[in-house]
């Protein structure tokens, strides 16, 4: 397979508040490709959104990231590539800045909060596509309709100039990818993108998104909390658990054979259509943990059914290659990788 | 246990209007049909659920039979302690009191709805301090025995809200809302604001409870997975009306209106093996102050005919027990989502609920 786009290593964001360390992300590494979709995926707290915003370097204070890398594979202009080092650049400098919205297209799930309520759209968008490229304004703006054209706005020459709450969520997540594929961007980083929709605007986002990819070759990372949605859309799939990446690996791996007890256990919760009516769904014991109160050794010990005491409470287990891309991190499959010859 | 013969609610031409009002005088120049003749019934020890995307009228609906709005018109009676059948829509604020005992709210948040200053002892315990029981130690004793019953340790009866997690607080809720003895509870997305782990034991619990209680639950909800692990029957709602009823098994297995099939074919199946060819539904839920004429689901539905552009369908009665109001139900062969087969549910006092139509 080709060189990844981007690539996490072992990325560490925390957050030193008045008292404590949270460790919002601790060691998560993945690897995206062009043309494919990585799924990010973990309920609350598990980190999946604060490793978005490192990669786009807006970790707020009192966060920061205290250790491992975020390779980006940047083209130059003469079509040469060079990697860069995300953590390593100052996170307001003139590069990064270039490549938050430009390199990289952002995505949110409230479009209403990330579209400014005091501009049109149009405006917005032509500010977009001038700011990543040099086109007068009446180019930025026949290029702005062919935008919204192409993410399936109706009328776009007349909804330019509509505010964004004169639109339907549908369409206001519409005008949301638009806007991020203003800087033509190689990754598309969507964080939650249909979670405030219903179900329906929700098929026709996914379409959208899945037509984009196949139509521009775009690296999508895809970071929810719903696992249909995973199942959907993604091509590798990351399982986050309190700060870290438990299992990752293809998405029919992750899905038939999971090999974390958490994965396995998160599959088996969710409530399916496919489920026989008034069927009891299989829990996880417990609740996911406060922030300050993380659990020592692997963070998901005291809610899993085969944890053994005196091993998982005590040690951080380390990542074992299950797969040429499946990895979990979990003692009960680093104990027989070990003792296998 | 020996319950009353029919249904503990029955919901006829339930309509909810509000006025869109312009200008100085503040004239009402047009209604939005919030609920729009809805009708249905819950038995004893039954769940229904309303599904719809948002605006659909679910939640107006589920309002207008607590009260907390009242109908435009419609009526909604409701079988009292003594077995007589009261109509809550049109009964006047002070007598609704001893009503209000019997059907209770679930809420979706479990932040929002707990008042952060009491303790889960004086939570739990207020409505019965309300409702007459003035000594403490009954009321402690009660609540512990409701805290139990949740499955909240009783020790933590002192403790605030804000020491518990999302899905503790949900609980705390549901024990607050079974504390006198309800028949009906209505809960509002009672799970969505849950994580997965999480919204799994509330699911149990409230399946549970039921059982143990006799509960009857009118389930309001946006997921259908979620609803099709609670519930006997599910109503589909579209622009404030029910466009179809049916057994749970029935309705996601051969849906008969258009618009449930969409909805059914939209829900992302965790397994990247069934990715399906779903149908995409077409532009936008319809305005409910400026609905299209005829079927307000024709200018979206991939089998609309002239017909269903001149003319309002009605909900009848296709196969037994099941309803939908679209013209051509009979003549579809609508998609449902393939489960694997098995016998279907018992549903109590079916049998003697047919008001659908």
């Amino acid at each position: 397979m080709a060189e990844p786009i981007l690539e996490v290593r072992g990325l560490k964001t925390w957050y030193h508040p008045d008292e404590g360390v949270v460790r919002a992300v601790d060691g998560a590494s993945f690897e995206l490709f062009e043309g494919r979709t990585l799924g990010i995926v973990g309920e609350s707290g598990c980190g999946k959104s604060v490793t978005a915003r490192s990669i786009l370097r807006i970790v707020e204070r009192p966060g920061r990231i205290e250790g491992g890398s975020i390779l980006l594979r940047r083209r130059e202009p003469d079509g040469s590539e060079r990697l860069v080092d995300l953590v390593r650049l100052p996170a307001r400098g003139r590069e990064m800045r270039r490549i938050r919205g430009g390199e990289i297209g952002l995505v949110f799930q409230e479009p209403m909060t990330s579209l400014s309520a005091y501009h049109t759209i149009g405006n917005q968008m032509v500010e977009a596509i001038r700011l990543h490229g040099r086109f007068s304004k009446a180019e930025a703006r026949a290029r702005a309709i062919e935008l919204l054209r192409m993410v399936g706005v109706p009328h776009p020459e007349a909804r330019i100039d509509a505010y964004s709450f004169e639109l339907s969520g549908g369409l206001r997540q519409r005008v949301m990818i638009a806007l991020a594929l203003a800087a033509e961007p190689r990754i598309l980083l969507a964080d939650e993108p249909t979670t405030a929709l219903d179900v329906t605007t929700q098929a026709q986002i996914l379409d959208l998104l899945r037509r984009l990819q196949a139509e521009r070759g775009l690296a999508v990372l895809l970071i929810t909390h719903d696992m249909g949605v995973i199942a959907e859309m993604a091509d590798e799939v990351v399982v986050m658990y309190l700060g870290r990446a438990v299992e990752r690996g293809p998405v029919d791996a992750i899905f038939h054979e999971p090999a974390h007890p958490y994965t396995r256990a998160l599959l088996r919760s969710i409530p399916s259509v496919l489920a026989r009516p008034r069927e009891r769904l299989a829990t996880i014991a417990g609740s996911i943990p406060h922030p300050y109160g993380r659990p020592k050794g692997c963070p998901f010990h005291p809610r899993c059914e085969s944890a053994r005491p005196g091993l998982c409470d005590r040690a951080v287990p380390a990542e074992t290659r299950l797969g040429p891309r499946h990895v979990v991190a979990c003692f009960l499959h680093a104990e027989a990788a070990e003792s296998e010859p | 246990m020996s319950a009353p013969a029919g249904p503990l609610l029955e919901v006829q031409g339930l309509k909810k209007y509000f006025p869109i009002r312009k200008g100085l005088l503040r004239r009402v120049v047009g209604q939005v049909k919030a609920v729009d003749d809805v009708s249905f019934a819950i038995a004893p020890g039954e769940t229904l659920s309303l599904v719809g995307e948002s605006g659909c009228g679910k939640t107006t609906t589920a309002r207008c039979i607590l009260r907390a709005i009242k109908p435009t018109a419609g009526t909604i009676r409701f079988r009292t302690e003594d077995g007589r059948a009261v109509d809550v829509a049109a009964l006047p604020r002070a007598e609704l009191r001893p009503l209000r005992r019997r059907m209770q709210m679930i809420f979706q948040d479990p932040f929002g709805s707990l008042n952060p200053r009491m303790t889960i002892a004086d939570i739990v315990g207020e409505p019965l301090l309300v409702n007459g029981t003035r000594d403490a130690r009954e009321r402690r004793r009660r609540v512990a025995e409701l805290l139990d019953m949740v499955q909240l340790p009783t020790a933590s009866m002192n403790r605030f809200p804000h020491a518990f997690s999302g899905g503790q607080r949900q609980r705390i809720g549901i024990a607050r809302a079974l504390a006198l003895e309800p028949a009906l509870v209505v809960a509002d997305e009672p799970v969505s604001a849950l994580d997965v782990s999480v919204q799994a034991q509330i699911v149990n619990l409230l399946l549970d409870l039921q059982d143990r209680l006799g509960l009857s639950y009118l389930f309001v909800a946006h997921d259908l997975s979620v609803v099709k692990h609670m519930s006997h029957r599910v109503a589909v709602m579209y622009v404030g009306r029910i466009v179809e009823l049916a057994p749970t098994e029935d309705l996601f297995a051969r849906p008969l209106h258009p618009y449930t099939e969409a909805l059914l074919s939209a829900v992302p199946v965790p397994d990247p093996r069934r990715r399906s060819k779903r149908i995409v539904l077409e532009g936008e839920v319809a305005d409910p102050s400026r609905p299209p004429p005829g079927c307000a689901f024709h200018p979206r539905c991939r089998w609309a005919v002239e017909r269903c552009r001149r003319e309002v369908p009605a909900l009848r009665e296709i196969l037994p027990g099941r309803a939908a109001r679209c013209h051509r139900a009979e003549e579809l062969a609508l998609q449902g989502v393939a489960a694997p087969s098995h016998e279907p549910t018992a549903v109590p006092g079916i049998a003697s609920l047919r008001s659908a139509s």
